[in-house]
């Protein structure tokens, strides 16, 4: 199953999520998280988009929206051109296909009772894409691609180590030939040894079937590596959209340098040049700043930025960014500290 | 430099139903009075274990120190009875933890908890011990000291708690303070706040700080000297510099090569640089390693690293590895 070539394996258009929040004697509706706050993207195929940002930046419910395991509160998300928003579970079956997820603690998503082989072969029997013994030998083969040994087939989950159950957990999303992979956090949880070879197996993988990934993550490096294009989120909304590259040499929004400013990078040299640190803690989704949801932390903010909500714009060809101090065609250069 | 706190030959071991986990086999460091020492590895390396084991935290329904020597400040701790090392605990030597919420009580306000703290050991009266918690926030600079000692743990953010911790840890000016993973929990930007806050208190009321992390990078901008561990033993030792631009061990190289790295100018669009792996798993501590217990791992690995453990080999200038195969 695979889209046309110039039509983007996911579109998703102004999605927004907002979940409600209950209070009282009745429980009725007192406000709302604004998980996820209007925001659009899309992914080509064999390419990794990158959704980065802190706890509470609605990266991990973008996810969930988009896999349809929750509802979306607004917008619409497009599978291979097709509007897959609103259909309901049963009408949406038939799209899981081409649509898998690999989560950051596979353990929890797989049964304990079950082997290794049939919790990989259960999605291909489902779709009935093979039965019985050419199930078995198509998982045979899936556990050999993620660096498995066949005769794993019949243990059973606890009895693999973190890396191996991430592989088995690939290997199920991969079972069913998907056009795109939403992997939330998939390295966390793993220890920097192990986390090297699943980050190379995930990349093989897309440039053997030309997956698509949307890859969430926290860590700035593993994204760095992994990704095409990035997207930098800050309480619901994305403020900064570009390639990896130019996000790394040249962001433009004051969130994107802070973020980048703060990671630790192994080299004892470079922590007297960490420049400046944002200080504060991330405002509560339930109660985001108005305006720019990043100006009570912002060193540059302006009055203006405190009562007007930036849009995401494109400064620069393929570079977006949602920031009042970042007009089109304005100086990349740093910005100046309003005084 | 006098050292304040000399571990020697330590072995910490557990009970479990598959046999007796040597979670640390022999390890041997010093810490210094007012220095920052890392103790880097993945998990299972021992290096939480090692940290309990210095504040004698280890349950004694499944585990032990079978051997060795702790010495703080001139007093075996191994041989101290249970009511001397409480009087130790977060007064000479304190600790701080990777999830703060799971070590502040929930029930009690932030200001009660810290003064408590003040009062068991410091012996000074309750509203003196308050004063000393104000002042405590005021250090860890959080805004509004005085209301906050009314707060609740729940009604602070993470990196707040985290704050908080350190607080309480610092209150009864402690010679070391041990750090097991202190921002692991925390976003980017509030680690960074906590890391700096953390050197920053540390010059000014020159405690030790053992930092224990698997994170190279927290290692490399925080930290004076590193212990590497691996399975249970101390693989690698160096001042940070020189383990960062000359890293020994081929378990450590393997460590720094296996990050992808933020700090590496960017290639050009789209080509992806592998990762180097560490190809195998870490050994089963359940059964006893003999040589090397990286051999097992490592492209260097000969007859001899299979049969005999390495000794360390002195590199120069404090840097220390563990290694027959190293090339000096």
């Amino acid at each position: 199953m695979s889209a046309a070539p110039n039509i983007p394996v996911l579109e998703v258009d102004g999605l927004v999520k907002h979940f409600p929040i209950l209070g009282g004697l009745l429980q009725r509706r007192v406000g709302a998280v604004r998980a996820v706050d209007g925001v659009s993207f899309s992914i080509a195929k064999s390419e990794t988009l990158g959704l980065v940002g802190e706890s509470g930046c609605g990266k991990s419910t973008i996810g969930k929206t988009v896999l349809k395991l929750i509802e979306p509160t607004a917008g619409r998300i497009l599978l291979g051109g097709e509007d897959v928003t609103k259909l309901k579970p049963g009408a949406m079956w038939p799209h899981r296909q081409r649509i898998q997820t690999i989560f950051q603690d596979p353990y929890s998503s797989m049964n304990p009772r079950l082997p290794a082989g049939t919790i990989v072969g259960e999605p291909l029997e489902n779709y009935g894409i093979t039965r019985g013994a050419e199930t078995d030998e198509r998982v045979a083969r899936l556990f050999e691609r993620v660096g498995l040994r066949p005769d794993a087939m019949r243990k059973y989950a606890h009895e693999f180590s973190g890396g191996q159950r991430q592989r088995l957990g690939i290997a199920k999303a991969l079972s069913v030939n998907p056009d795109l992979i939403v992997a939330d956090e998939p390295v966390s949880a793993l220890d920097v040894s192990v986390q090297a070879q699943v980050l190379n197996l995930l990349i093989d993988l897309q440039e053997e079937y030309g997956l698509a990934y949307l890859f969430i993550s926290h860590d700035l490096a593993v994204m760095r590596h992994i990704s095409h294009r990035i997207a930098v989120m800050y309480l619901g909304r994305i403020v900064e959209l570009a390639t990896k590259r130019t996000l790394f040499t040249q962001p433009l929004h004051p969130y994107t340098e802070a973020l980048l400013s703060a990671a630790t990078a192994p080299d004892p040299k470079r922590r007297r040049k960490r420049k400046r640190i944002v200080q504060g803690d991330v405002p509560s989704p339930a109660k985001p700043p108005p305006g720019c949801h990043f100006h009570t932390r912002c060193p540059y903010a302006m009055a203006e930025c405190k009562v007007t909500a930036p849009p995401l714009i494109e400064v620069a060809p393929g570079h977006h960014v949602a920031c009042l101090r970042r007009p089109v065609g304005g100086d990349p250069g740093p910005l100046s500290v309003p005084g | 430099m006098s050292a304040i706190l000399e571990v020697r030959d330590l072995h910490t071991q557990f009970n479990t139903l598959d046999g007796v986990v040597r979670a640390v086999d022999g390890v041997s460091f010093d810490v210094a009075r007012g220095e920052t020492l890392g103790i880097v590895g993945e998990s299972g390396c021992g290096k939480s274990v090692t940290a309990l084991s210095i504040l004698r935290l280890i349950p004694p329904e499944t585990g032990r120190i079978a051997q060795g020597s702790i010495r703080f400040e001139g007093n075996e701790l191994t041989a101290l009875s249970e009511e001397a090392m409480k009087s130790l605990r977060g007064h000479r030597i304190s600790m701080i933890f990777q999830e703060p919420m799971t070590s502040l009580n929930p029930v009690l306000t932030v200001g009660t908890q810290i003064a408590e703290n003040v009062v068991r050991h410091m012996g000074v009266p309750w509203s003196a011990a308050r004063e000393r918690a104000r002042e405590m926030l005021d250090l860890v600079r959080i805004a509004d000291a005085k209301r906050r000692l009314d707060e609740y743990p729940h009604q602070l953010s993470g990196g707040m708690r985290q704050r908080v911790m350190i607080a309480m840890a610092l209150s009864c000016d402690p010679q070391v303070l041990i750090a097991d993973e202190p921002t692991t929990a925390l976003d980017v930007t509030i680690q960074a706040q906590i890391l700096d806050l953390m050197i920053e208190l540390k010059e000014k009321t020159g405690t030790a700080i053992v930092l224990i992390t698997h994170d190279l990078g927290v290692v490399a901008e925080t930290t004076e000297r590193v212990v590497v561990m691996y399975a249970g033993r101390k693989v690698e030792e160096a001042p940070v510099e020189a383990l960062f631009e000359n890293p020994l061990h081929p378990y450590t190289r393997g460590l720094m090569r296996a990050i992808p790295r933020l700090d590496v100018e960017a290639d050009a669009a789209g080509t992806r640089p592998r990762l180097q792996e560490i190809p195998g798993l870490v050994p089963i501590l359940t059964r006893p390693i003999v040589g090397c217990a990286f051999a097992a791992r490592c492209e260097l690995a000969t007859d001899r690293c299979r049969a005999t453990p390495p000794p360390f080999v002195d590199a120069g200038g404090g840097h220390i590895v563990a290694c027959w195969e190293v090339k000096l």
